[in-house]
């Protein structure tokens, strides 16, 4: 009893399974299983479909955490793609999920974009302006500016306006302006401007 | 200059708002205008010593998700030093909430299979593990009835050699009670004191990563982990897999101390909250779900 | 005082909320994210919680059934603002918990007469 050293010989922990078992292991009925498979089969290119084709159907967050994880370490347009049509799930917790692997994915999401901003769905173009908050490339502004500029819903604009206030300088005054000029009767966006146009008087 | 951005000129207000917002969201770590002082120094510090001279390029280029500017700012804005009984409240809420919960879940003293174990990682130099092990050794009126294992953990093998060593000067052991330096420690020379060789061989020393899935599946099974001041310095991908990985290391009902600024709701939602008198403490759910 | 605590990702939907539940007298928290909610709540007793949707770590819907849950246990009000309105969000938000599901923009008027309404039981609904 008392302070003890990790009794020698240690159980064994079992043997890596291979990549093929894994994926077997992301249908077992437990979902611990397939929450360890999903995160062991980091960086394995093979099991990107696998993922990809069940990350949607995950029902348990725990899961699906662990397979974003792991998709999002994959920064490829195929990733990007795959996860970016579950922006448009009526699930919160997935749609909200998926934006956040996105925001990690610099490399591939940039080229999504033109699709994206031109989503019928404004909810999915909400859900873009919540990507490039914390996306980080430099194009997440300009992206950002396009949307404030020239998108229709007043909700998709406020979104990009919180998305870009972290970063504007004094050169996007006329940028928010302007939009506040385009929805007068938006309580929340002309207060959103008003509060954040002193701040970036000197900025540059 | 105008709108105060070169260093040495502080931060003007709206860039204090803007870096402190910033900082919140990357690290959960708060600063309010109390701190204004301190903060703008510590900034300046940190532009001065990058290759840009305005507060405006070198915030942009940190958004850009630039590790080595991350993890010199937070060395800059937060205290990055280890020393015995560090956080001790941590310590107190593991001996009066933390093992006890342990203990019972696992069928009381007399029917508990198997050793109580903690895990302490980043381990560093070795002040933490050794910390808990005098705790236990001194506080725990279970110790004599239980086993119990305590693991240090590191990346670095450096500092891993040197808790292997367990040799520790007078900065370092101010906390420490004089009665107990007396009883656990040995005078090597030079006012530096070694841990006895029963704790320092009751401690196992691992070198791992903790992003590596692979290698954490060695860690399985712990009732209590000390994860303390390291997921502030990882990007969004790495502490998200970290903290997996953490959980991976729990045995269902586990408990996870993070640093005391620290917080998992900026990481991952995986754990449960708990409230314990002396804070928050992270549990690996039991249930099923 | 009447204790907020408002739950929103976006810093500008906190500050204008912030800020208009401020000047009718209430004293008002922030948090982030779902989980932070929930954190929150554990340390300190609220009157009423305005909750977003779309959060990044735990979403609206999770934060207010977890705010009802054994975890927090609170009963206190929760007023649900959402920028989507899809046929069944109401009901997604009332079966988790929330007491009352609205779509942005909330004019100021309607902010303060709903927390009004849901802390102290009076006047006529939104």
């Amino acid at each position: 009893m008392g302070l003890v050293r990790k009794q020698q010989p240690e159980p064994e922990t079992a043997p890596p399974l291979d990549t093929g078992e894994l994926i077997r292991k992301l249908d077992d009925p437990d979902p611990e299983q397939r929450r360890e498979a999903a995160l062991e089969l980091a960086g394995e290119p093979d099991a990107v479909p696998e993922l990809l084709a069940r990350v949607g159907l995950e029902t348990q967050p725990r899961v699906r955490d662990a397979m974003l994880t792991t998709l999002a370490g994959h920064d490829t347009e195929a990733v990007a793609a795959g996860l970016a049509v579950h922006l448009a799930s009526d699930e919160a917790g997935l749609r909200t999920a998926v934006a956040e692997a996105l925001a990690t994915m610099p490399l591939s999401v940039p080229g999504l974009l033109p699709d994206l901003l031109a989503a019928p769905d404004h909810d999915v173009r909400v859900m873009t302006a919540m990507v490039l908050a914390d996306l980080p490339t430099p194009e997440a502004r300009s992206w950002l500016v396009r949307m404030i500029t020239d998108d229709t819903h007043p909700n998709v604009v406020t979104a990009a306006i919180d998305a870009l206030l972290p970063a504007a300088t004094a050169e996007h005054v006329p940028v928010l302006e302007a939009a506040a000029r385009r929805f007068p009767d938006d309580p929340f966006l002309q207060f959103t401007v008003r509060a954040a146009l002193p701040g970036l008087a000197g900025t540059q | 200059m105008a709108g105060a951005t070169s260093a040495g000129a502080g931060l003007s207000d709206a860039d204090f708002d803007r870096f402190t917002e910033y900082f919140y969201k990357r690290t959960g770590i708060h600063f309010t205008h109390a701190k204004r002082y301190f903060v703008d120094k510590r900034v300046e510090t940190c532009i001065r010593s990058s290759p840009y001279d305005t507060f405006a390029s070198w915030f942009a280029a940190l958004r850009m998700d630039k590790p080595d500017m991350l993890q010199e700012l937070i060395n800059e804005l937060t205290v990055n030093e280890t020393y015995f009984l560090r956080e001790d409240y941590q310590f107190d809420a593991m001996l009066n909430t933390v093992l006890p919960k342990a203990l019972a879940a696992r069928g009381g003293v007399n029917r508990i299979a198997g050793p109580i174990k903690i895990l302490s990682l980043p381990c560093s130099t070795g002040e933490e593990p050794y910390s808990i092990a005098l705790r236990l050794l001194e506080e725990w009126d279970q110790i004599d009835h239980v086993d119990v294992e305590i693991h240090g953990a590191d990346i670095d093998s450096d500092v891993l050699a040197k808790a292997a060593h367990a040799s520790y000067g007078a900065r370092s052991l101010a906390r420490v009670p004089k009665a107990w330096v007396n009883k656990y420690f040995t005078p090597v020379g030079s006012g530096r004191y070694q841990v006895d060789e029963g704790i320092r061989s009751a401690v196992t020393l691992h070198k791992v990563n903790v992003c590596d899935t692979a290698a954490m599946r060695a860690f399985r099974d712990f009732d209590v982990i000390f994860c303390r001041n390291v997921l502030i310095y990882f990007d969004e991908l790495s502490s998200r897999r970290a903290a997996e990985n953490l959980y991976g290391a729990l045995r269902p009902g586990g408990h996870l101390f993070l640093g005391h600024s620290e917080s998992m709701s900026r990481i991952s939602p995986i754990f449960t909250p708990t409230r314990l008198p002396e804070g928050i403490v992270y549990q690996r759910p039991t249930g099923a779900k | 005082m009447t204790r907020v605590l408002v739950v929103d990702d976006a810093a500008t939907v906190r500050l204008y909320h912030t800020s208009l539940l401020r000047e009718a007298g209430f004293e008002v928290a922030e948090a982030a994210n779902g989980l932070e909610a929930v954190e929150a709540a554990m340390i300190d007793s609220y009157d009423l919680f305005v909750v977003d949707v779309n959060m990044p770590k735990m979403n609206g819907y999770t934060c207010v059934e977890t705010l009802r849950s054994e975890t927090v246990g609170t009963a206190a009000p929760v007023l649900m603002i959402s920028t989507e309105d899809r046929p069944g969000d109401a009901d997604r938000a009332y079966q988790a918990g929330a007491n009352l599901y609205l779509v942005k923009p909330v004019s100021a008027e309607r902010l303060v007469r709903v927390a009004t309404m849901l802390t102290t039981g009076k006047g006529p609904d939104a």
